[in-house]
């Protein structure tokens, strides 16, 4: 475990040139002093907002609908476009179009603000993710900690708009929201420590680089140190936790629509409902790009480097396919059991795999 | 075709007389005022405050622990509430009460405090007739909104003259701040859009945090004054079709029941083939009401459109495509007329049988996917298993039949207790389940898809052999159909929900004078306050989901 060395690991690593850096140096604004690189910043900011508004856009009218399709033995959106694809021009605009019906008695800055909070919390998150092929925007050295405090800023939002709402779904929908957040929260944070004692740092960039190293080589094939094959009892558990803690099924009783019409969105009409549903799936893509930096080695795979964004994408897909999967298969969880799961099994379980985890790489170091 | 041996059957069934007059009438002893003429059974008078005498005799010491249904009616001169009894034991004991009232002051003793199903009987006789009961805890209007003027069932009560309600009658009834100053529930109005409520049903549901205090289910939203069309449509063509429009998604189970009790009050006979054909075509209905109740349920337990749903769609198409074949028709089929079926098997018939016997062939194989999908799951049981509880004497007092009695280990069913068509005939079995529960109940549902494919097998199999020159359809019945006046009966078959009972009197006219209809739907769905009380709002609405309810049925 060379992760497990335990040396003071600097702000930025040398080797590593991130994204606004490259576009201030191919542009030229980083000629400019703190300015053009401030430009450069955004610019680069820009280019990951954008490449994660546009997966979501796919993802949503149309991935969304496909998926379940497969799964449901239907064919769904086939009509416009080549499979349907022009759908989403077309929901884009139905859904903005919309009237913004806004209730009598919402609290109105709380309600006006909640959409926002949402979607701009998982935005946050991907400032830190290496997405491989140079998409990267900053590399602090508390990249992971920065990544669950940004995304559990989603809790709030979904309080706000449970309760500003003035409906009494939405307020059992926000309840509920915030109850499972904490009750999962914990075992999500305390099971990625687990990956921080194996790397010995919280930067991302760097708990990916030490993926890459082998773990066994059979016969010519590297098996590469991914976590998910290092601790898979981990990688479980963090998928279960992220299927809690992004409200999906099995555990997604927040909205659980036969019970609750729709929780904490039910009185969000038009662009607000956009911007929750936006919310919603960009909270499923970070949690797909967490798992994949943390246990699936970011952007690691076959062929040469520059494909790394290829495969990174490919493996939030891979978790967000999962996501549509259970959707389409499992039942969900009672809001009681729900919390019983996660208090009584999830915290006990991820505390035990922290504290085997810490024995093993130590009695290793020493 | 002269004498069938079902009709045969159904004669001595009736003429053996399961119960004896004499015997409950020395048990009433001082109670009965007199006998009246029912067909399907003795009938007793007593006075309207001897009711709960009267039924808590019949029940402790005649056993008569079903209270099938409560037809009040309006004659020129009086009044009558007549409580049709029967046995969860034996269907065929039955016996009548009929209690007459005044016509100037329709007063009744109120049967709820025996039987809990008279609740919303009451409510109902009260509503439509305008029979109001002495000592029911709760008597208001049930199907019609509270600003209703006029009781429509009654003679008196004039169709023409437009309901004008004061605009304040009709001020928004959520207006009102329902808290209380103590008190940390809350009250959530789940519908009459919303949904897990399956069609428009309003259930006022008081919740402390989670936790279910009180639920009152609201219906009559889908009221189409049933009763009353089939009263003003003539026996021989115009009622069956309404009874298409009942319980929607298994429509061919309800024709019987119109169909049966008009058959026997003009004793009209069904010739075997025909029997058969009804048998087969009834069964297939069964299945589409299954499928259609298997796949909400998972709708309410997994939310959103989910594999599950959309697999229970899919075998149900078939089976519409099966019924399409035979009737012509995808959902409102009419294809039971008066002494038999509207036309005989499709041409080619052996195209028709291995259509069928291609789905029948398939559906095990469908059946253990629904298994893995469904009760196999592991989430899926720990969120039905001891949920929604109905225990069997809860579920009798309050007149629960179909799979909802069945899951709670009440082995009941019309098919086999009170023999119709060709039932006895075939080889099939009752299914019970002693869970009590929303998982007991989808248990019961799943597994008489499987005996309804079995007695569909046994049905080709002899429509296959069927000697050609004696596929009679349908038995001579008068172009006019007037049974004699003043004849009553009650007659009930079971469709998937239970028991559908239908009242018919006639005044010797070709149009009945009363038509009342027992629905299952309403007595399973009067049982859902006891059941959710207590419970989390989650398996209420998995508790909803379980009784199976069609709106169209319980509103009529």
């Amino acid at each position: 475990m060379s992760g497990a060395s335990f040396v003071p690991v600097p702000l930025q690593q040398d080797d590593t040139v991130l994204l606004p850096e490259r576009i201030a140096d191919l542009t030229g604004l980083g000629g400019l002093g703190t300015a053009g690189e401030l430009v450069a910043a955004f610019i680069a900011a820009f280019i990951v907002g954008n490449l994660m508004l546009a997966m979501t856009g796919v993802a949503g009218p149309w991935a969304k609908r496909k998926i379940t399709a497969a799964f449901t033995d239907r064919i769904a959106v086939n009509r416009i476009g080549p499979f349907g694809l022009l759908i989403i021009v077309a929901d884009a605009v139905r859904l903005l179009s919309k009237e913004l019906i806004i209730p009598e008695n919402v609290d109105r800055p709380a309600y006006d603000l909640a959409p926002i909070v949402v979607a701009g919390s998982a935005m946050l998150g991907f400032a830190v993710i290496p997405m491989g092929s140079g998409v990267h925007l900053a590399d602090p050295e508390v990249g992971l900690a920065y990544v669950f405090a940004v995304s559990g800023i989603a809790s709030i939002g979904l309080v706000m708009a449970g309760y500003s709402s003035s409906n009494k779904y939405s307020l059992i929908g926000g309840l509920r929201a915030v109850a499972q957040n904490i009750a999962y929260e914990i075992p999500l944070v305390v099971t990625g420590m687990s990956v921080v004692i194996f790397a010995g740092t919280l930067q991302l960039g760097e708990i990916v680089a030490v993926q890459a190293e082998p773990l066994i080589s059979l016969g010519g094939f590297t098996i590469p140190q991914w976590y998910a094959f290092v601790n898979p009892f981990a990688f479980v558990l963090f998928m279960v936790a992220n299927f809690a803690e992004i409200g999906r099924n099995p555990f997604d009783t927040p909205e659980a629509p036969t019970e609750i019409v729709a929780g904490y969105q039910t009185e969000y009409s038009s662009v607000y409902f956009v911007l929750i549903y936006l919310g919603e799936f960009l909270h499923i893509f970070l949690g797909g790009a967490i798992i994949a930096t943390i246990f699936l080695g970011g952007p690691a795979g076959p062929g040469p480097a520059e494909l790394g964004i290829v495969w990174f994408l490919v493996k939030i897909w891979a978790v967000f396919l999962l996501t549509q999967w259970l959707r389409s298969a499992l039942p969900r969880v009672r809001i009681d059991q729900l919390i019983e799961i996660g208090w009584k099994g999830m915290l006990v379980l991820s505390f035990a795999n922290l504290v085997l985890t810490a024995l093993i790489v130590g009695m290793i170091a020493s | 075709m002269s004498e069938t041996p079902q009709q045969e059957r159904g004669r001595t069934a009736h003429e053996a007389e399961p119960v004896d007059a004499d015997e409950l009438e020395s048990i009433l002893g001082e109670l009965v005022i007199g006998t009246d003429d029912h067909m399907n059974a003795p009938a007793f008078v007593i006075r309207p405050d001897d009711v709960q005498r009267a039924l808590g005799r019949l029940r402790d010491q005649a056993g008569f622990d079903h209270l099938s249904c409560l037809t009040p009616q309006e004659y020129a001169d009086r009044y009558e509430s007549i409580l049709h009894m029967t046995t969860y034991d034996d269907r065929r004991r039955e016996v009548t009460l009929v209690v007459p009232l005044p016509k100037d002051d329709p007063v009744c003793q109120s049967a709820e405090p025996i039987f809990r199903t008279a609740d919303w009987h009451e409510r109902e006789a009260y509503d439509l007739v305008g029979i109001e009961y002495e000592g029911h805890p709760d008597l208001r209007r049930i199907l019609l909104p509270e600003s209703w003027q006029g009781h429509p069932l009654s003679l008196d009560y004039n169709q023409n003259k437009p309901q004008v309600v004061r605009y304040a009658k009709h001020a928004n009834p959520l207006e009102p701040d329902q808290r209380g100053a103590e008190s940390n529930t809350m009250l959530i109005n789940i519908g009459p859009h919303h949904p897990a409520t399956h069609g428009v049903l309003h259930l006022k549901t008081v919740l402390d945090g989670e936790t279910v205090v009180d639920v009152d289910p609201d219906v009559g939203y889908l009221h189409r004054c049933e009763e009353q069309m089939c009263q003003q449509g003539t026996y021989r063509h115009q009622i069956i079709p309404y009874s298409n429009r009942w319980d929607y998604t298994a429509n061919l189970p309800n024709e019987w029941a119109v169909a049966r009790a008009i058959e026997d009050m003009a004793d009209i006979e069904v010739p075997e083939y025909a029997q058969i054909l009804r048998t087969m075509s009834t069964e297939l209905g069964r299945m589409l009401g299954h499928f259609l109740a298997l796949g909400t349920f998972a709708l309410d337990v997994f939310g959103d459109f989910t594999a599950i749903f959309q697999y229970a769609f899919r075998d149900r198409e078939v089976v519409q495509d099966i019924l399409e074949d035979l009737t012509g028709q995808r959902m409102m089929f009419y294809y039971f007329r008066l002494g038999g079926v509207s036309w005989d098997l499709p041409e080619p018939r052996a195209e028709f049988f291995e259509k069928i016997r291609d789905f029948l062939d398939d559906l095990p194989t469908k059946l253990a996917e629904y298994d893995d999908l469904l009760t196999g799951n592991e989430i899926f049981q720990i969120r039905c298993v001891d949920t929604g509880i109905l225990r069997p004497e809860v579920a009798k007092s309050y007149g629960c039949t179909g799979p909802v009695a069945r899951g709670s280990g009440i082995d009941y069913d019309l098919r086999r207790d009170d023999p119709y068509g060709y039932y006895s005939e075939l080889e099939w079995d009752v299914i019970t389940e002693d869970g009590c529960d929303n998982y007991a109940r989808v248990l019961v549902r799943m597994q008489e898809v499987e005996q309804s494919a079995k007695i569909v097998e046994q049905c080709v199999d002899l429509l296959e052999d069927w000697p050609e020159d004696d596929r009679t359809v349908q038995s001579n019945v008068p172009r006019t159909l007037k049974p004699p006046a003043d004849a009553e009966i009650y007659r009930a078959v079971e469709i998937p929900k239970g028991e559908l009972g239908i009242y018919i009197r006639s005044d010797g006219s070709n149009t009945p004078a009363r038509f009342k209809i027992r629905s299952p739907c309403y007595h399973n769905l009067s049982a859902l306050p006891e059941m959710s009380e207590g419970e989390y709002v989650a398996d209420m609405i998995a508790t909803l989901g379980s009784l199976d309810i069609v709106l169209g049925s319980v509103d009529r």
